[in-house]
């Protein structure tokens, strides 16, 4: 099994954020974990970094478990979040933003090689190299962390909410990258709250509710449910117009 | 333009107010009898000539007429007309003087009917009221006032007006950078290896000459300077990189003094052990005070960072003064005696007889600042000063990048402890004498003072910072009690100009080309 988590628990104190989540993705996919505020998107990825302390359960990547290990020991294998809210390093430039990705990284060829993919990924960040990255615009700055995320040559992305507080056209081109990222051999786990985009691009979905997996199934199956329509999609109205942006919870 | 002249009403009052509360703390005086000793090389001016005192007054008029006259020309605003300026400065200048005069008028009455005006106001003495009436009657008094507050703010009003309709100095700031700039002299030392090496060359001579050249205050007063520029430095590592707000940063310097001054006093514990071994042992210790405050507090941010260092430099400083502990670390009475380093032979052969102890130590504190210097240097530009800046910026990231961030926060702590207990041995060695006086809350604060007004993160700041904070109230002792009044001022001036610090760090722009390198890469993978 590439990636699994079975029977996660983790508790705040007396909350019980996420109560026996299991999921799978499989090498080369695209999965979308998709629920409302508060539902244990974010902690679920932050349990799979390290940055969560997990009560019970297993997370194993790559036929090895890593449940309780250090994050930059998880990083060091390749799998690499995407925080939410972009989190650049707004004092540092682009280019330093991008070799802090690299940060466990020695070979310094393969840095220069993974930053001209990245520039051509984004070629805006190309021309801004030298600007401080807290003077990028929101969608640069979602760029920027993506790229950042890439540096670290991960073998997994996990994706917070990349498309949060960005207009339609640009959630549309983050997407897109997404969907070019995954195509290159990445595979991706995505949190989102517009489920109308993760969904579309997801190979399989989950729907997380209350710190619980609710439904799952393909990413269409999951778009044409009833129940994810009426809880997440506005409803059955015009459900099938895609990326305008409109279906967020 | 009705509107503008009730502003200039209102910086005529504001004048009139500087002009009475530097009256009112004698501090009018104290400035013009400063001025006087600079221009006529006085040794001590006892009682301020009535042209020095005038001429402060009239320089608070030029300045707010000034600034007045120069805030007036905004960009898409019409540009006022030479009349106007004068007149709003004729305006400033005559509330001011009219405002101030009469305080005089009413001071100087009420002293020549008997009153005694010292019993209300302070510095008030008949004597200080005479200077401040010029010694004349108080209609002539009154007419020197409104002269030379409106001959003042005249006099900077239009001087504004020569600089912003002209646009001089702003050209001729740029003309001076276009020169710099197309300068061959400038260029070539700057280009040139050489004569870089013999720019820098000629900079240690001079270095290496200061101790020679200062006198023994001088000395002692760059000593400390210097002392406290390592602080920074120290100090620097924690806050300015690692983004970590340590407030108690006086505990370290404290256990590297004490520990260096219990191992070479020949009390309380009479080990008498020589500097170099003594000075090793307190860097130990106080690193290990690193570990030791650096491990539980890895999980605390911001301000509950801040109010727990501070805790643990409270409780350092009250055992070394407690009566308990007395016995092993000499209590409220301190530690005396401290051992120095014993000079190497080769100085006496080389000069004749034994250089004195204060320029010798001197040079002992130069050679430590600088190999600080390089230390940080090379850590701030290091993978490990990279991941610290990560982690101030934002830590959550620091981790998505793999940074260990427990592991880079305890380091920073301790290699600041580690240059803060360096700076407290070196701080006991050369005064021989440390006690619990000397490890207050205010070194703490005075250290963070030194990086914040140098710079945040910065390096040269840093020395900038210390000199301004440790130098400069020195070079002000000749305003005696009015020092600290103008410390104050200027450290708010200056926090006002450059918010971020006199030498903000600046993120170095000399970065590899990805195509050419890559192609270059691509050349040299290939066979």
């Amino acid at each position: 099994m590439y990636f699994q988590i079975q029977d996660l628990n983790v508790y705040y104190r007396a909350i019980h954020a996420l109560q026996g989540i299991s999921l799978t993705v499989n090498k080369g996919e695209i999965v979308a974990l998709i629920g409302g505020n508060g539902a244990g998107k974010s902690s679920t990825l932050n349990s799979i970094s390290g940055v969560v302390d997990i009560t019970s359960g297993s997370i194993t990547y790559q036929d090895e478990n890593i449940t309780g290990r250090a994050t930059d020991q998880i990083v060091r294998k390749g799998l690499v979040q995407v925080p939410e809210g972009r989190h650049i390093f707004p004092k540092m430039t682009v280019q330093e933003n991008l070799e802090m990705g690299a940060f466990l990284k020695n070979d310094k060829a393969q840095i220069q090689r993974d930053m001209e993919r990245v520039f051509d990924l984004f070629p805006r960040m190309k021309e801004r190299r030298n600007q401080p990255g807290g003077t990028l615009s929101g969608g640069e700055q979602q760029m920027l962390a993506i790229g950042r995320g890439l540096m670290g040559d991960p073998d997994l992305m996990l994706l917070d909410e990349p498309s949060m507080g960005l207009s339609p056209i640009l959630v549309e081109q983050i997407f897109d990258i997404i969907v070019d990222i995954n195509s290159q051999g990445t595979s991706i786990l995505l949190v989102e709250q517009n489920a109308q985009m993760a969904l579309a691009v997801a190979d399989r979905g989950y729907v997380l509710e209350t710190g619980e997996i609710v439904l799952t199934g393909s990413g269409l199956d999951l778009l044409n449910d009833p129940k994810v329509r009426a809880a997440y999609l506005g409803g059955d109205s015009d459900a099938s117009e895609s990326g305008s942006g409109a279906y967020y919870f | 333009m009705k509107n503008t002249s009730a502003v200039a009403v209102r910086k005529g009052v504001l004048t009139a107010i500087i002009l009475i509360f530097l009256q009112l703390i004698n501090m009018t005086a104290a400035l013009g009898a400063m001025l006087e000793k600079m221009i006529t090389s006085a040794k001590s001016v006892k009682s301020v000539s009535p042209l020095f005192y005038g001429v402060i007054v009239a320089l608070v008029a030029f300045f707010i007429a000034f600034s007045f006259i120069r805030s007036l020309y905004r960009p898409g605003k019409p540009k006022p007309t030479p009349l106007y300026c004068l007149g709003e400065s004729l305006v400033i200048g005559l509330v001011s003087g009219v405002l101030i005069a009469a305080l005089n008028a009413l001071i100087s009455t009420l002293n020549a009917n008997g009153v005694k005006i010292r019993t209300y106001l302070d510095m008030m003495a008949p004597d200080a009221i005479k200077t401040a009436a010029f010694g004349r009657e108080i209609p002539v008094m009154i007419g020197i006032y409104l002269a030379l507050t409106i001959a003042g703010a005249l006099l900077g009003g239009l001087i504004a007006w020569i600089i912003k309709s002209t646009g001089q100095p702003a050209n001729a700031w740029a003309a001076l950078q276009r020169a710099i700039a197309e300068n061959h002299t400038i260029r070539f030392i700057r280009r040139n290896k050489i004569v870089r090496i013999l720019v820098i060359i000629a900079i240690l001579i001079f270095v290496f000459a200061l101790p020679f050249i200062l006198s023994p205050y001088g000395i002692s007063i760059l000593g400390l300077v210097l002392i406290y520029a390592v602080l920074g430095l120290g100090l620097n590592l924690i806050v300015g990189l690692s983004g970590q707000l340590v407030f108690g940063f006086v505990a370290f310097y404290a256990i590297g003094a004490y520990t260096f001054a219990l191992l070479t006093a020949p009390k309380p514990l009479g080990l008498e052990f020589s500097f170099p071994i003594a000075f090793l042992v307190a860097l130990a210790i106080s690193g290990l005070s690193g570990v030791i405050v650096g491990l539980p507090i890895m999980n605390l941010r911001g301000d509950y960072l801040a109010i727990v260092t501070l805790g643990f430099a409270e409780i350092i400083r009250s055992l070394v003064n407690s009566n308990l502990l007395a016995d092993f670390t000499g209590g409220p009475q301190g530690i005396k005696d401290i051992g120095q380093p014993r000079q190497p032979g080769f100085i006496e052969s080389l000069i004749g007889k034994p250089m004195p102890e204060n320029i010798y130590f001197l040079y002992v504190i130069m050679i430590f600042f600088a190999v600080t210097l390089y230390i940080v240097y090379r850590l701030q530009y290091s993978r490990v000063g990279r991941s610290w800046e990560a982690m101030r910026e934002d830590e959550t990231v620091a981790q998505a990048c793999g940074v260990a961030t427990s592991y880079y926060k305890v380091l920073a702590v301790i290699i600041g402890a580690v240059i803060a207990g360096a700076a407290g041995a070196l701080y006991a060695s050369r005064n021989t004498y440390i006690g619990p006086g000397d490890f207050v809350f205010m070194v703490s604060v005075n250290s963070l003072a030194v990086i914040v007004v140098g710079g945040m993160g910065s390096i040269p700041g840093a020395l900038i910072g210390a000199f301004i904070i440790k130098g400069v109230p020195e070079l002000l002792r000749d305003l005696e009690n009015y020092r600290m009044v103008v410390f104050g001022v200027l450290l708010i001036a200056m926090m006002i100009i450059r918010p971020e610090g006199l030498l903000p760090i600046r993120r170095k722009k000399i970065y590899a080309e990805p195509d050419k390198d890559l192609e270059i890469l691509k050349k040299e993978l290939k066979p």
